[in-house]
């Protein structure tokens, strides 16, 4: 999921979590799925690493993509 | 005969003079050979007549003129004139920039080499001959700086700083296009700043060169590239178009029609992030963000990833108080119901509870969370309480109720049997029917 949908459907659980009217089966279903949703976001920001790639023309009108070094 | 005239000044005159001498017009000054003119043909100026002269002359002939030059040495007065010496491989002069006048472009140092605009005059009082600068710039600004303004008015009306037609860039990139020189520093804040705040995002670099004479080529070609990759490959969130630092000249590409036309033209939006904070060139105007340095750029358009693992840490904290808030009603009305319900219809009642409380104690043992414990514990307790409730428990331990048969509530003094009735004695396993063959009261 992208990060922005996975904030997005976090907040969602936790307004929802908030307003307390919900069975507490479902509440806690609900608990779980924000709790593994937030893990995965954050580990998804943790583990992140930039990744560069350059586009140069091969032939004409060919575009070619490969890695870029950094160093 | 003519009055006789005194001259003060004799060096300066081209001939020589007796002091106080009387002169008559016509005379021959023997010394020299020089045969003074008759006296009314001539016109003798003062001092201050003469610097007068020289400085008309000076401003009307000459007037507003461009001088360039290397500055010599430079003082500073308190009144917050500047003066300085301006030289070339030949000669020198004087040259005074008066306080008020336009802010200097740049600090006025010695060796560098500038261009003055102003007057060549004469301070009368001591006759110097000297420069009145009412503008100095750094060679080459000038006429840079005229031709920069022309460009930016002509583009202006022609609309392409239009603050409708800059697009607004997403919260979160996923691909980010860069459009600079593979080895310059701009590269390199870009990707440390990324990598440091938002290293979800893809880079997508487009090599051209940023300065020199095929630089505005070069970046026009990236940026087409940029615009064909978004189109055909996968689409750029925006493009960041830039370099570090340098000499004005060295901006020069930034400044090029062809390459604000491209910035304009682009179908991504482009961030425009050149040189030093104080630098400014035309793809500034165009472009739809303008960032004053290459970081600044890549700090302007992405969100801080540290800052949302923080706030994704605040939701899961929300998360686990607002289900715990939850459990906390729950367990109460759950208390409550027992305790109304337990005096009614014991056994049932504490059974089909009991199930459902394991039930609960079940879900919650499976949170990963050690915040949930206190409320487990309590929840033991509660299980505890009706465990001990349970009326079975004595049983267990030897002890056994008694009922007259029938008889709905168990027997309690002795005095409630006779001999010869039938009772019904319950123990932990079975029961035992018998008569009463006695009562004994104590």
């Amino acid at each position: 999921m992208k990060i922005e949908q996975a904030l997005a459907k976090l907040e969602e659980i936790t307004a929802k979590l908030e307003r307390g009217e919900l069975p507490l089966d479902e509440a806690i279903g609900l608990f779980e799925e924000g709790l593994a949703l937030a893990a995965a976001t954050k580990q998804q920001l943790d583990a992140a690493r930039l990744r560069i790639d350059q586009v140069v023309e091969q032939a004409k009108e060919t575009l070619s993509v490969e890695p870029f070094d950094v160093s | 005969m003519a009055s006789a005239l005194v001259f003060k000044v004799c060096s300066s005159l081209p001939y020589r003079c007796a002091r106080a001498s009387r002169l008559t017009p016509g005379s021959v000054l023997a010394e020299s050979g020089y045969t003074r003119p008759p006296m009314n043909e001539v016109r003798v100026y003062t001092v201050s007549e003469l610097n007068r002269a020289a400085r008309g002359l000076l401003e009307t002939e000459l007037g507003d003129v461009w001088m360039k030059g290397e500055v010599g040495e430079v003082s500073r007065a308190p009144s917050g004139h500047v003066y300085f010496s301006l030289k070339d491989s030949e000669a020198e002069i004087d040259v005074v920039r008066f306080r008020g006048r336009a802010p200097l472009l740049a600090a006025i140092e010695p060796g560098m080499v500038v261009l003055v605009f102003g007057r060549a005059t004469v301070y009368e009082p001591r006759g110097r001959y000297q420069f009145v600068a009412s503008l100095v710039q750094p060679v080459g600004a000038g006429l840079l700086h005229a031709a920069f303004e022309r460009l930016k008015e002509k583009l202006r009306q022609e609309g392409l700083f239009e603050a409708s037609h800059k697009r607004p860039l997403p919260a979160f990139p996923a691909l980010i296009g860069v459009v600079t020189s593979p080895t310059g520093a701009a590269l390199h804040d870009i990707l440390a700043v990324l990598g440091r705040r938002w290293p979800l995002a893809r880079v997508v670099l487009f090599p051209s060169s940023v300065q020199g004479d095929a630089a505005p080529t070069e970046l026009v070609a990236a940026l087409e590239r940029a615009g064909r990759f978004s189109l055909e490959r996968a689409p750029l969130d925006f493009v960041i178009l830039g370099r570090g630092g340098g000499a004005a000249e060295d901006l020069a590409a930034f400044n090029d029609e062809r390459v604000a036309r491209a910035v304009y033209a682009s179908p991504i939006p482009i961030v425009s992030a050149v040189g030093h904070d104080v630098d400014v060139s035309m793809t500034d105007f165009v472009a739809d963000l303008h960032a004053p340095t290459p970081s600044a750029a890549a700090e302007l358009t992405t969100p801080d990833g540290a800052e949302i693992a923080d706030s994704v840490q605040r939701v899961a904290e929300r998360l686990r108080a607002a289900v715990e808030a939850r459990w906390t009603s729950a367990e109460r009305s759950l208390r409550s119901t027992l305790r109304a319900s337990l005096a009614r219809e014991p056994r049932r009642l504490v059974e089909t509870r009991e199930q459902k409380l394991d039930l609960h104690v079940g879900q919650l043992l499976r949170f990963p969370r050690a915040s949930l414990h206190p409320q487990i514990d309590r929840l033991r307790h509660a299980e505890d309480v009706l465990r001990l409730t349970d009326p079975r428990r004595p049983l267990e331990r030897g002890y056994s109720i008694t009922y007259a048969v029938g008889a709905k509530t168990p027997l309690r003094r002795a005095s409630d049997a006779a001999p010869g009735m039938e009772i019904e004695t319950v123990l932990a396993q079975g029961r035992i029917q018998s008569r009463v063959e006695g009562v004994k009261q104590e």
